[in-house]
């Protein structure tokens, strides 16, 4: 209820602005002296316009959120089925306002668990998904081709992911490592990081139903765009090894450029770990 | 209910009449600069509390074209040209504010050439509270080409991201825009992933930028005056980024990676985009040209990082960029003459200022890490990001007498500048 009434009087405060035409501003305010002025200077001359924050803020704009009370921030967040992000003190105080308001700007509906993560997907995509992960056996079809055993599909690929996860994690205690290294500028693989994605690769064939995401990352120096581009070649390197596996197909390549650093700060020490490509399987 | 309203309302307020979140700091003398005396406006009836007079100093201050004072007394008709002259005064600027009703003012300006004891310049606006700053931008403008016989950049505007550590111990993204002096600052997008290369289209419409909200690098196009939500620009399989908008306005070129090559596209928003470049390197950081006939890019093609020009008539490409082993992220000036660019010096990444015909290369700072640079609309700055105490700022140096003035936020670093064009 309190959500739509502050959406209410954010579209009045909204569709006021809208109707405030620049150049109905000129002739109601300017009066100029010299007419001989030409008449964009006219335009030019009316008030401040309305700049409205937006975006990604679900109906609220950002600096709304940020002005609004905790109370009705956590109201906002229950209506948006965030109540299990809220944090509060033992006198029922929001403990985490930043994260929030993050969350509802950033997700109108945060999934918690893949189980209702599958659940919310079409019959289609959860074929899509069955498929990608190895299970197409699993796929019964009706005689008009509509799937038959949701239920069952569902139950199958929530076994797959927890054999996944265990894999993952088993991996995760015996591999050398999640992470490579690379020199300034270079995106070049010496003979310890290819004993690493061979040890990588084989994991993988292992587990078919495996799929990873290389990170790759750049260290500050030197513009952004172009470190975006570096941190995407550096991880590539990577791929094209694991591609001599066959690999290619379950394999998702993403640049971070510098953005992401493990370590901040302005020395060799810091930009040798920010230079990595991080594997990230799922 | 009627509190959430009024909560609703206020804070709309608030967010619109909130101060500057960047404090400014100039930081070099004013050499040759035009030594003129803005004097405080006269105010008849209730003061609105906004200083015109001091905003125009500001401003004319920051360009590093102008030495402007304030007078102790306010001027209003009679001018000692001879104590000015004395003084060495080639300018008097005075003016007047009359309430005419509770919101509507009428505003005065009159600008006088010492020497020849002339009025320059007379004019009555007539305006509304609310766009106070704005006036104050627009006879910034006024003056400096009824003295300089050049176009100002005051009434403009800036984009910025910030980025400030949250509670929970992430990062906070903010693309926000403000005016030229980095009044008025407004939050557009704001993420707790990074937000890169805001570019405003030229008809100050439309801002592109590149977001990392799905977990990978995309460009968005919005309209930040309008309340629409942000479109999504096609992509291969790998990174979108580094927008820039043709001048034209209906398209824009952008970096995308197709089979994990990248390259520089054009795109209409229509069909699918077009490559400008198809080489195996990177190549990326476009720029147009003034006229869209040419782009200027970074690409590593020749194993170092250099700044390259391609013809988009004859399809020819030129390499612009000769001294050192890294030039990159350029722009072309407003006139088209020259670029920005960073380029490497020993250790340091510097802003340097490129003349295309003589390949002339001048570093313009003594900083470690200077990066995204833009020119203000009329080519007289240069605004771009640097550190200061391991924190990321903004900086204005000015190409009239290499002034430099600092534009930072209390809390949290302010980086990828970009500078919008005069309003229409």
């Amino acid at each position: 209820m309190s959500k739509k009434i502050l959406l209410l009087s954010s579209v009045i405060f909204l569709s006021s602005c809208a109707t405030t035409n620049i150049s109905e501003l000129g002739d109601k305010f300017l009066d100029l002296i010299n007419p001989s002025e030409d008449a964009t200077e006219v335009a030019m001359l009316s008030g401040e316009e309305t700049l409205i924050a937006m975006d990604e803020a679900g109906g609220f704009t950002i600096d709304e959120l940020e002005e609004l009370s905790n109370d009705e921030l956590i109201a906002i967040a229950r209506e948006k089925g965030l109540e299990d992000l809220i944090l509060l003190d033992e006198d029922g105080n929001l403990l985490n306002r930043d994260q929030i308001i993050n969350a509802i700007v950033e997700s109108a509906a945060l999934l918690e668990s893949k189980s209702e993560e599958l659940e919310s997907m079409s019959d289609d995509e959860l074929i899509e998904v069955a498929v990608a992960k190895g299970l197409t056996e699993q796929i019964v079809l009706d005689a008009d081709g509509n799937l038959a055993n949701r239920e069952e599909l569902v139950e199958a690929l929530l076994e797959s992911a927890a054999a996944t996860e265990a894999a993952i994690s088993e991996f995760g205690n015996n591999a050398d490592s999640f992470t490579l290294y690379f020199a300034y500028d270079d995106t070049e693989i010496d003979e310890v990081a290819t004993r690493t994605i061979i040890q990588h690769a084989n994991f993988m064939q292992e587990n078919p139903s495996v799929n990873l995401r290389l990170e790759g990352h750049a260290d500050e120096r030197g513009t952004r765009e172009y470190n975006l581009a570096l941190g995407e070649n550096r991880a590539l390197s990577v791929k094209e090894v694991l591609g001599l596996y066959n690999l290619d197909d379950r394999i998702i390549v993403v640049s971070y450029g510098e953005e992401s650093p493990i370590l901040t700060g302005s020395n060799e020490e810091a930009w040798e770990k920010n230079r990595r490509v991080e594997f990230s399987y799922y | 209910m009627k509190i959430i309203k009024f909560i609703i309302t206020l804070s709309v307020f608030i967010s619109l009449s909130a101060n500057a979140l960047l404090e400014v700091n100039i930081i070099k003398s004013r050499e040759a600069a035009f030594p003129i005396v803005i004097a405080p406006f006269e105010i008849v009836g209730n003061s609105n509390n906004v200083d015109i007079s001091k905003i125009i100093r500001d401003n004319l201050n920051r360009s590093g074209q102008f030495n402007a004072l304030s007078t102790e007394a306010l001027i209003t008709n009679q001018i000692d040209f001879s104590f000015w002259q004395e003084h060495k005064k080639d300018a008097v600027v005075f003016g007047k504010i009359e309430q005419v009703s509770s919101k509507v003012y009428n505003v005065y300006i009159y600008i006088y050439d010492v020497f020849s004891e002339k009025s320059l310049y007379q004019k009555k606006i007539r305006v509304h509270n609310s766009g106070f700053r704005r006036i104050a931008h627009f006879l910034s403008d006024k003056i400096y080409y009824v003295l300089l016989g050049q176009k100002g950049s005051f009434d403009t505007r800036l984009s910025y991201v910030t980025v400030s550590e949250n509670s929970n111990g992430g990062r906070t993204y903010k693309l926000q825009i403000s005016d030229s002096d980095g009044f008025n600052p407004q939050t557009v997008v704001r993420s707790s992933n990074p937000i890169l290369s805001p570019a405003w289209s030229k008809d100050q419409k439309k801002l592109a930028y590149v977001s990392f909200k799905n977990n990978r690098s995309e460009v968005f196009v919005m309209t930040p005056f309008l309340k629409t939500i942000p479109i999504k620009l096609p992509k291969f399989d790998g990174i979108a980024s580094s927008p820039t908008w043709h001048p034209d306005g209906e398209s824009i070129a952008l970096t995308l990676s197709k089979n994990g090559n990248k390259d520089i596209y054009l795109y209409d928003f229509k069909s699918k985009p077009i490559p400008l470049t198809t080489n195996i390197a990177i190549d990326t950081e476009a720029s147009f040209s003034p006229d869209g006939s040419k782009i200027a890019f970074t690409s590593n093609r020749t194993g170092q990082v250099q700044v390259y020009i391609k013809d988009l008539k004859s399809g020819k490409i030129s390499r612009a960029t000769f001294e050192g082993r890294y030039n990159a992220k350029p722009v072309f000036s407003p006139d088209g003459k020259d670029l920005a660019l960073i380029h490497r010096v020993g250790k340091d990444y510097r802003l340097a200022l490129l003349d295309i015909a003589s390949r002339d290369l001048t570093v313009m700072t003594q900083n470690k890490s200077d990066e995204s640079p833009y020119f203000s609309p009329n080519g007289g700055m240069i605004i771009y990001s640097t550190n200061r105490d391991n924190k990321g700022i903004l900086s204005i140096i000015s190409l009239h007498n290499n002034q430099v003035v600092e534009l930072m936020q209390k809390e949290g670093e302010v980086r990828e500048p970009s500078w919008s064009n005069y309003s229409n």
